[in-house]
């Protein structure tokens, strides 16, 4: 898909741009026609009457036969995975990794959990990311405790080179945030293979999702997710023991993202009516994130029991005194 | 300049602009001519989003919306000129090296005695716990890139009135290709180059002020100064829709402009007063000023 280098902060162009993703540059058009001064109608390829742009079509449109000009396609095109990572956790691996991830739910967990919990479907899916690396020159400002007088806090700033490497960031609708938060760093994006690649043998045939934003709106979602790592990589930096406030602004140069699909099992079970679901990482099988019942009798009951103790330690206070 | 129809042969008259609808046969015409630095060949187009009908229900709620100050002949207003027109701007961006220094206001807490004076008369000394500022000074360097800068290129429309109809939704952006404006009023480029990409560049810089302002740490900041290299700087020509209406609401006052994005239906213009409504709304805007104070000196504690 990368088709040229942007030339201000030599980021990928792809097929398409218009400007720069990372810096705003515009790119430049291919052809330069001489052209001598004239008025000119521009007219309809079918009837060849005039055509003026039309609202309605958001393309130009002749008045008389109707034909819209399909010259003019909307350049923010919805992303596609390029890379997959193939799944090395088949169905009866995750569906045993569940019963074992219900069998640990711990002390508020019905008892019964692991045994009546229902599978009711179980789904694998590649799930949407970007994949995306960059050499940044980031400027922090922060307070921290070193230098500090009559307040706790002293003001600190500077600036450090940072590289990115492989930060995953996820564009997926079917799961949220916090979940794929959660599956990340146990992917190996080492075994990732181009999307249209056979299924290696024993794997089974997983829905790819399409990426929940345009490409526009996407490279701005990468960017405060680099801005909000920057902000977590600048911490060692600080002066100090403690810091508060912490603001970085990030001068990317040479970003690259993927457009990667990374596996996961989706589980559906049902325990007594309701439903839950848990997600098996799709690497790693003993990954397992999910939600649970919780057996609330169990939590009445150590509620009471506390009730309980401090009502009889109040008690013998009270009688001692 | 003066050219004949491609369609039935009648005279067209190029004013200022780039398109022109024959009077006698309602072709739409595009003047094609070679880019100069007067006149240059926009890069980019944003097309039109909402159409005259839409342009004309936003315009009514604008009104609407301004009757309680306007004067009450806006009501009955006619719109005498209804026009979209692809108004000539420039798009610039640029890399923002900034050093700035600032004092940074820290909180903390510090215990003071104060003397309390009773009900009775009697006095006693209470302490209490006061939150003070410790100003420290901070400098440092600030960088990033500055985008989505648009600027106008017409002296129909200054800089102000533009900067109310921002922002254009830029991810809609396309290359500018005739076929976008055939039918439509494209506006000729009337300012220099030079001259947007210095207001571009002053408003990058007040860009650059905002971001500072909020990357400076503290409970608090003062005396933000700084001063921004920029590099690396792209101006690009790039026409923006936008609905030109002529408002008339009296037969002896010349019509009011009002201005309208073609995309988001941000609107400027001015509305004309009525002075004695905005008189009354200043008095009962006083009278409850007035009410409030009473009321507060009223129940407010005696002084010890």
């Amino acid at each position: 898909m990368t088709v040229d280098e942007c030339t201000r902060c030599h980021g990928q162009l792809e097929h398409g741009d218009l400007r720069c993703a990372v810096c705003a540059l515009p790119v430049e058009a291919l052809e330069a026609v001489e052209r001598t001064t004239r008025a000119q109608v521009l007219r309809c390829m079918e009837c060849n009457a005039a055509v003026a742009f039309s609202v309605a079509a958001q393309a130009p449109r002749c008045a008389f036969c109707g034909a819209t000009m399909a010259i003019e396609q909307l350049v923010d095109p919805l992303e596609v995975a390029e890379a997959r990572i193939p799944f090395s956790v088949d169905r009866d691996t995750a569906a045993r990794a569940l019963r074992g991830w219900l069998g640990k739910r711990g002390f508020f967990a019905p008892k019964t959990l692991r045994d009546e919990a229902v599978l009711e479907t179980l789904t694998p899916l590649c799930w949407a990311g970007w994949v995306c690396s960059a050499q940044a020159t980031v400027a922090w400002a922060a307070d921290s405790d070193q230098g500090s007088k009559r307040s706790a806090w002293a003001p600190h700033a500077g600036q450090i080179p940072m590289r990115f490497e492989a930060i995953v960031v996820p564009a997926s609708r079917g799961l949220s945030l916090d979940e794929c938060k959660l599956l990340v760093p146990y992917y190996d994006l080492r075994r990732a293979v181009p999307v249209a690649s056979e299924a290696i043998p024993g794997e089974e045939p997983a829905m790819i999702e399409s990426f929940d934003a345009q490409r526009s709106a996407a490279r701005r979602h990468v960017q405060r997710s680099i801005e909000a790592t920057a902000k977590t990589r600048v911490e060692p930096h600080i002066p100090g023991r403690r810091f508060r406030n912490v603001h970085v602004a990030c001068l990317l140069q040479g970003q690259t993202t993927e457009r990667v699909a990374l596996p996961a099992w989706v589980l559906a079970y049902r325990y007594r009516g309701r439903p839950y679901r848990a997600i098996v990482h799709g690497q790693r099988p003993e990954m397992v994130f999910g939600r649970s019942p919780v057996d609330w009798a169990k939590v009445a009951t150590l509620v009471a029991s506390v009730l309980a103790g401090i009502a009889v330690v109040v008690a013998l206070v009270l009688a001692y005194r | 300049m003066r050219f004949e129809c491609g369609q039935c042969g009648a005279a067209l008259e190029f004013f200022r602009v780039r398109t022109e609808v024959c009077p006698y046969c309602a072709s739409p015409s595009f003047l094609e001519r070679p880019a100069s630095s007067v006149h240059p060949d926009p890069t980019f187009c944003l097309a039109f989003t909402g159409d005259a009908a839409w342009a004309k229900t936003r315009l009514q709620r604008w009104i609407g919306r301004r009757m309680i100050i306007a004067d009450p002949a806006l009501r009955h207003a006619t719109v005498e000129e209804l026009r979209g027109v692809y108004l000539p701007a420039y798009l610039y961006s640029a890399v923002a090296r900034t050093d700035y220094t600032a004092s940074i206001g820290e909180h903390y807490k510090e215990t003071e005695t104060y003397t309390k004076t009773h009900d009775d008369g009697t006095k006693t000394t209470e302490t209490r716990e006061v939150t003070r500022t410790e100003y420290r000074p901070l400098s440092g360097e600030h960088l990033g890139y500055i985008t989505d800068v648009v600027v106008s290129a017409s002296i129909g429309l200054d800089h102000a009135t533009f900067a109310r109809l921002q922002p254009f939704e830029l991810r809609q952006l396309r290359r500018y290709s005739p076929t976008l404006v055939s039918g439509w009023i494209q506006e000729e480029f009337s300012r220099a180059a030079d001259e947007c990409m210095r207001v571009s560049r002053s408003d990058a810089v007040d860009d650059v002020g905002d971001q500072l302002r909020s990357f400076m740490p503290g409970d608090s900041h003062a005396d933000l100064h700084w001063s921004t290299r920029v590099e690396w700087e792209s101006l690009d020509p790039v026409l923006v829709p936008v609905w030109v209406f002529a408002v008339r609401y009296r037969g002896d006052r010349a019509p009011i402009r009002v201005v309208i994005n073609g995309q988001t239906g941000a609107i400027a213009g001015k509305v004309p007063l009525s002075w004695w409504k905005v008189t009354l709304l200043a008095l009962a805007a006083a009278a409850v000023l007035l009410a409030i104070a009473l009321l507060v000196l009223h129940f407010r504690e005696p002084p010890p």
